[in-house]
Formats: structure tokens, sequence, C-alpha cells
């Protein structure tokens, strides 16, 4: 292995997840500085409950009708999500464990759900252009975030096996687009993940002390569970 | 704001009208003095003054909403406007979101400050681009928050909806219906300017109503009674256009031998803050009731059946008015399923035959937390009870929601939109369309007389009061 391609996968890679956790400590701190709001009235319901069922709202594609009604759409979004795991912890596994990708089925496992998340960013990409609703709201960004997802899982289809003894560049083009990432994704839409947590949490908090979430089931008698915790 | 001459026009195009306004100014009404009541100033910086309120009054869970978004367009089929006309774009709800989205992203947000282009930031540069934010979160959509429920990220569009309302109000960039009723409410304490004689006068006529009805001299409707169990609140479109709902109430406590009363003042538990989004109106009224129960040593709060009444008695209202509950605060169909469960009342189910569905309320099923109680009422009072699909959380709006109904210049879209609630009634071939709100029987009455559908609208205490049995 070239001492560049070296420097690349370790100094640079650090480098730049230092820089990225350092922008995402800044973010939250400005996002903490907004502020919150005291809730004043009894419980009908339990905030925790509704935190947790709203964390636990991307895992139950049933609870929303957007989702229920789009399985295949839901689908989309795990194999694309998996393929995102995949290709970051190839990173990982690259520079620090090698000898993970010198088994073939290990190398054949990533190649697939990286390949699968590949074809869905297509899909994605196809979609955002072709949808008049989508192409209205749609920033640079967003298209541009997109388009660098599917480059980068082209790049870890290829980087997985590792071969960097007969070349080289697929190496250097996923390391290179990952630390690009590294330092993009704070500025860009790509950070949702950073406030999924957070957004849901409020979502949750605030719904589930009503006891609007989770939904009641049928025969339900809240009135009196909520009269025993003192509530109403 | 540049990018609006690329966009189709979906959107009402409703001029900004200030005759009320205009008047107010030229009567010196006292909530105009005391700075509560805000008007149009057309001279004054009001892009200017709405950036300052933005940076000012955001929070957490707004910051969180308008960051997260991804612009998947999940919330798009979940919204009734966007339902009924698929092909316009600017019906989604996140296309409605983003015109505060990109202002927040141009002025508070990093991206935006730097490459607004880049991430769709942009700013108001008149009072015109405010005219039309006041055209899409007022005109477009009903703050149901139907969107929010569908949102796999958590973003809360109604709130939004509701916080960008919020700062035009502070404006006067309303429509004329908002501004009426948001002064009828300042100056009188009640959203239809109900006086206090005609209050009294219309309590001592349904007493009256009553007393015959049951050959009963003894029954009462007490105004401001100490030291009751209950301290019931209404809606003023009782006391203006329903006076039976206060009667069927009336009988319903006298028959369950219940300790009530009626305030003399506060007892207007509507609350057109929730609608403009002006907090410190939403937090006045809120304050009347809650200080009305205190002052009658009450034990508890009972709220007549009112979607967005309840939302903001139960909820919103207390936060809104810096007041922490003391006393239970219920709708009056908790207060039902209690005498039902307890054996205060007796009904018989055979008095009415008529097949009924039910309507769920926005401000009750998706901003709270009745969605069960009235069916288990309902069940018990009627023979064939049917559901409505989709329905509990994800029922659609009556389409007269979110204020819609106080404001004739979108009426035509309202009603065109409604389309989709009127295919869910129809579907139920049900004769009666219950609802445990008063708005959603304006709105339902509305699309069921547009769409000519043969079914009327009913109210949960309609139900019971006509089975119930008289000892």
């Amino acid at each position: 292995m070239s001492e560049s391609l070296k420097f690349l996968e370790n100094e640079v890679q650090i480098a730049a997840l230092l820089f990225m956790s350092v922008v995402y400590i800044v973010r939250l701190v400005w996002i903490f500085r907004f502020k919150f709001k005291k809730e004043r009235t009894f419980p009908a319901g339990s905030s925790k409950a509704g935190i947790g069922y709203s964390l636990m709202n991307i895992a139950m594609p049933w609870a929303m009708e957007s989702t229920r009604k789009k399985p295949w759409f839901y689908v989309q979004f795990v194999i694309f999500h998996l393929g995102v795991t995949a290709a970051i912890m190839a990173t990982f596994i690259i520079p620090y464990r090698p000898s993970f990708f010198e088994v073939k089925i290990a190398v054949k496992v990533f190649q697939v759900i990286i390949g699968a998340a590949f074809l869905v960013g297509i899909l994605r990409l196809i979609r955002r252009l072709t949808n008049p609703a989508l192409r209205l709201i749609n920033t640079a960004d967003d298209y541009f975030s997109l388009i660098l997802m599917i480059l980068f899982f082209a790049a870890g289809v290829l980087a997985v096996r590792n071969k960097f003894r007969s070349a080289e560049w697929p190496l250097f083009l996923f390391f290179g687009l990952t630390a690009f990432f590294l330092i993009y994704v704070p500025f860009s839409k790509i950070c949702h993940y950073l406030y999924y947590p957070f957004t849901r949490y409020f979502l949750g908090r605030t719904l589930g002390h009503r006891g609007a979430i989770p939904p009641k089931r049928a025969g339900g008698d809240r009135s009196s569970r909520a009269e025993e915790k003192g509530g109403l | 704001m540049k990018h609006k001459k690329n966009m189709p026009s979906g959107i009402v195009d409703a001029p900004l009208e200030t005759k009320s306004q205009d008047q107010a100014r030229l009567d010196q009404i006292p909530s105009l003095g005391q700075n509560r009541l805000k008007i149009y100033r057309p001279n004054a910086d009001n892009v200017g003054s709405f950036l300052r309120l933005l940076g000012q009054r955001i929070n957490r869970h707004l910051a969180l909403s308008l960051t997260a978004c991804v612009h998947c367009g999940m919330c798009a089929e979940s919204c009734h406007y966007f339902l009924a006309r698929p092909d316009d774009p600017t019906m989604t709800p996140v296309y409605k979101a983003d015109q505060i989205r990109r202002i927040f992203k141009r002025h508070l947000d990093w991206m935006g400050r730097i490459i607004p282009w880049w991430v769709h930031a942009d700013s108001p540069e008149n009072d015109e681009d405010l005219n039309r934010l006041k055209n899409v979160v007022f005109g477009a959509c009903s703050a149901c928050r139907r969107c929010t429920l569908n949102c796999p990220m958590g973003v809360d569009t109604g709130l939004l909806v509701r916080f960008t309302r919020g700062l035009l109000t502070e404006l006067g960039i309303v429509p004329e219906g908002v501004f009426n009723v948001s002064r009828d409410e300042w100056e009188t304490g009640n959203q239809m300017a109900v006086t206090e004689e005609e209050y009294l006068d219309t309590l001592q006529w349904m007493k009256e109503e009553l007393q015959a009805e049951l050959a009963n001299p003894d029954v009462d409707i007490p105004v401001d009674r100490p030291d009751c169990d209950i301290l019931y609140t209404i809606n003023p479109r009782e006391i203006k256009f329903d006076p039976r709902s206060i009667a069927n109430a009336a009988k319903v406590f006298h028959v369950a031998k219940e300790k009530w009363t009626l305030p003399k003042w506060g007892w207007d538990q509507t609350n057109f803050g929730l609608y403009s989004g002006d907090d410190n109106l939403g937090g006045y009224v809120a304050r009347n009731v809650y200080e009305a129960a205190e002052r009658l040593r009450a034990k508890r709060i009972v709220i007549s059946e009112c979607g967005h009444g309840y939302r903001s008695t139960r909820w919103e209202g207390y936060n809104w008015a810096g007041y922490d509950q003391k006393l239970p605060t219920e709708s009056v169909v908790v207060t039902l399923q209690r005498y039902l469960r307890e054996g205060r009342i007796k009904v018989d189910p055979s008095r009415n035959q008529e097949s009924v569905t039910f309507h769920d309320s926005c401000n009750i099923a998706r901003s709270g937390d009745l969605v069960e109680e009235p069916r288990w009422v309902i069940n018990r009072v009627c023979l064939d009870f049917r559901e409505m699909y989709p329905n509990r959380q994800e029922n659609f709006c009556c389409t007269g929601g979110g204020g819609l109904l106080s404001m004739v210049e979108y009426r035509p879209l309202r009603l065109e939109v409604a389309k989709i609630k009127a295919d869910q009634l129809k579907a139920t071939g049900a004769k009666l369309v219950c609802t445990m709100c008063h708005n959603c029987i304006d709105g339902l009455t509305d699309v069921i007389k547009h769409y000519e559908l043969d079914m009327r609208v009913v109210q949960v205490l309609d139900l019971v009061s006509n089975a119930l049995v008289i000892p």
C-alpha cells in the first residue's frame, strides 16, 4: 500500500472525523440555545411511553399511514440506510481490520448491501427529478447530497474488496469521498440523523404526555387510568 | 422572495383586507390602546419586525422542525389539500412549511446565511411577500396535524403553521375574519361578542324550557354558584345558535344529581388564539376560565363538546397563560362516560334508531387524547354505530378547522378540498355523523350541503340526551 493511501485512510479520516464531531457539537449547542417550553398540565398519558413510541416509530412501518400505504418505499428506506451503515463500517474495517475483507463471503455481503443501496439511491434520484411536488421543494443540497451518496455507494462496492495491490484507485476514491463527506455532512441535509432523536423526542414527549401516543387500543378507557394517576 | 415567480399559483391570492382594522382604529377600541390587539401599519418596517419576532419567539421544538426536514415528500398524501389537488405541488405540507423554513434558513441557519441559493433560503422583501405568506398559512392549511403524525422525522408542520400565523398576527397581516374574532375575544372575553345580558337571558330561557320538558320546577341552570363539583364551560356558538346543547347538558347533570355551575365570566372555553397563533390572546382567554374555577372554588373544569376549545383549555391554555394546572380539566364526553360507568344515568339506545358514524376532531384525536371515550359512549346510546375510515388519529379534518370557517376568502378552496371528507362520509352510509366539536358541526354541515349528502350532524350530548331515561 502506498504511503499516500495509508495517510488518506488514517490521518485524513481522523482529522475529518474530528472536524465533523466539533461541528456537530457546535450545531447541538446552537439548537439547545433555543428556549425550552415548560409543560404545566396534568398528564393524561406518559411522556416516557410517548418518547419511546416516537423514537421507535422508524421501526414500525405499520404505525404511520404514510409508510403503511407505501411498503416498497419503506423497504427502500431500510435498504438505503443499511447501505449507509455498511459503507461507514467499511471505512473503519478496511484500515483497522483488513483481515475481515479477506473472507470472500464478507466482501460479498457488503457488496450486495451497498450495491442495493446504490440502486435505491438511483431510484430516489429519479423520484426527486420526476415528481413535480418534490421538484418544487428540492434544493441543490438535496440533489447534491443524494448524488454524493450514490457515488459513495458505488465506490464502496469497489473498495470493500480491498485489493490495493492490484489497484489503489477504488480505495482512493472511497476514502477521498469519505473525507469529503465527513466535512460536508454537518452543513448538509444529511445531518438529519443528528436531529432525528431530538425531533422525535419532543414530539413524543408532548403527545405522550397528552396520551395521544402510543395510540390507545379500541375499548381503552384512558380517563379512568389517568384519573388514578391524578391526571385529567 | 425571488422564488415565487417560478411557482404554480395554487395558493389563493387574497389581498390584505383592512376595513375592520381601520374601523377599530377609528373607534379607538380599548384592546388597541392596550396594545393587545394588533393592526396593520403600512408605513412600518413590517419585514424587519417579522424577522425580529422570528428570532425572538422560536423555541427548540420549532427549531428542530425547521432543520430536520429531508424533503422526502412523505407528508404529501396525508394532506387533504394535496389529495384533492394531486397535480398542484403547492398543496403539499412540506411546501407550505418551507415558506417559513426558507426564511429561517436565510436568517438563522448556517448554510442559508452563507450560500442561500444552495438550500432555497430566502427572505421576504416587502409586505406583499408577507401577505402571500399569510395566504399560505391561513388559507391552505387547517393545521390538522395529520402530516405531523405521518412524518418519518417527526417534523411538526402544524406547529410551524401556527407559529407563522402568530408572527403575522403580531403585524396585523391576517385575514379579516381572524382580526374580527380576535377583536371580539379581546373586547368581550368571548369570540362571538355575546353580552352578559344575552348570556344570562339565554340560560334563563333554556332553564324554563327544561323545567317545562321535565315538568319539574327544581331543574336549574346555575350561574356563579360557589363550591360546585363541576364548573361547566361552553362555546359561544351554543348561546348564539345552539342553546339546546346547554339544555341537554343541564338535563344530564340534573339526572346525574351533579353539583354544577356555569360562571358569569370566564365561560368561553373556545380560544381563537389557537388559530391566530397569538399566545397572548390564548393565555388571556384560558386564564379567564381557570380563574373563574378558582374564584368559585370548583373542583373540576368540564369543557362542552368543542375540539379546539378542548385542546386550548385542557392542554395549550395552561402553557400560554403560564398557569400551573390545579384542577382536573376534562371534556363533557369523559364526564358522560363516568356517569354511565357509575350508573348515575341510565340510557335506552333504542331511542336512537338511525345509523350513526363518528367524526374525530383533529384537535381532540391528534393533539389531544380522546378517541375511545366518545365511541364508548356512542355505542351505549345508539343501536347502529358505523366506523368511518380512516378514523381516530388518521381521520381527515372536517375542513373547517384552523379557524378557516371565519375566513371567507378561502371558502372555495376549502370546499373543493372537502371532497376527501365528503367521500369519507358518504362511504359510511350513515344518516347521522356525530362529532364532539362545534367547529366540526359547521365544517361538516358545509360539506354535507355542498356535496348534497343525505345526512345530518349531531353531538354526543344530543344522542345521550335523547336516550336518557328520566327517573
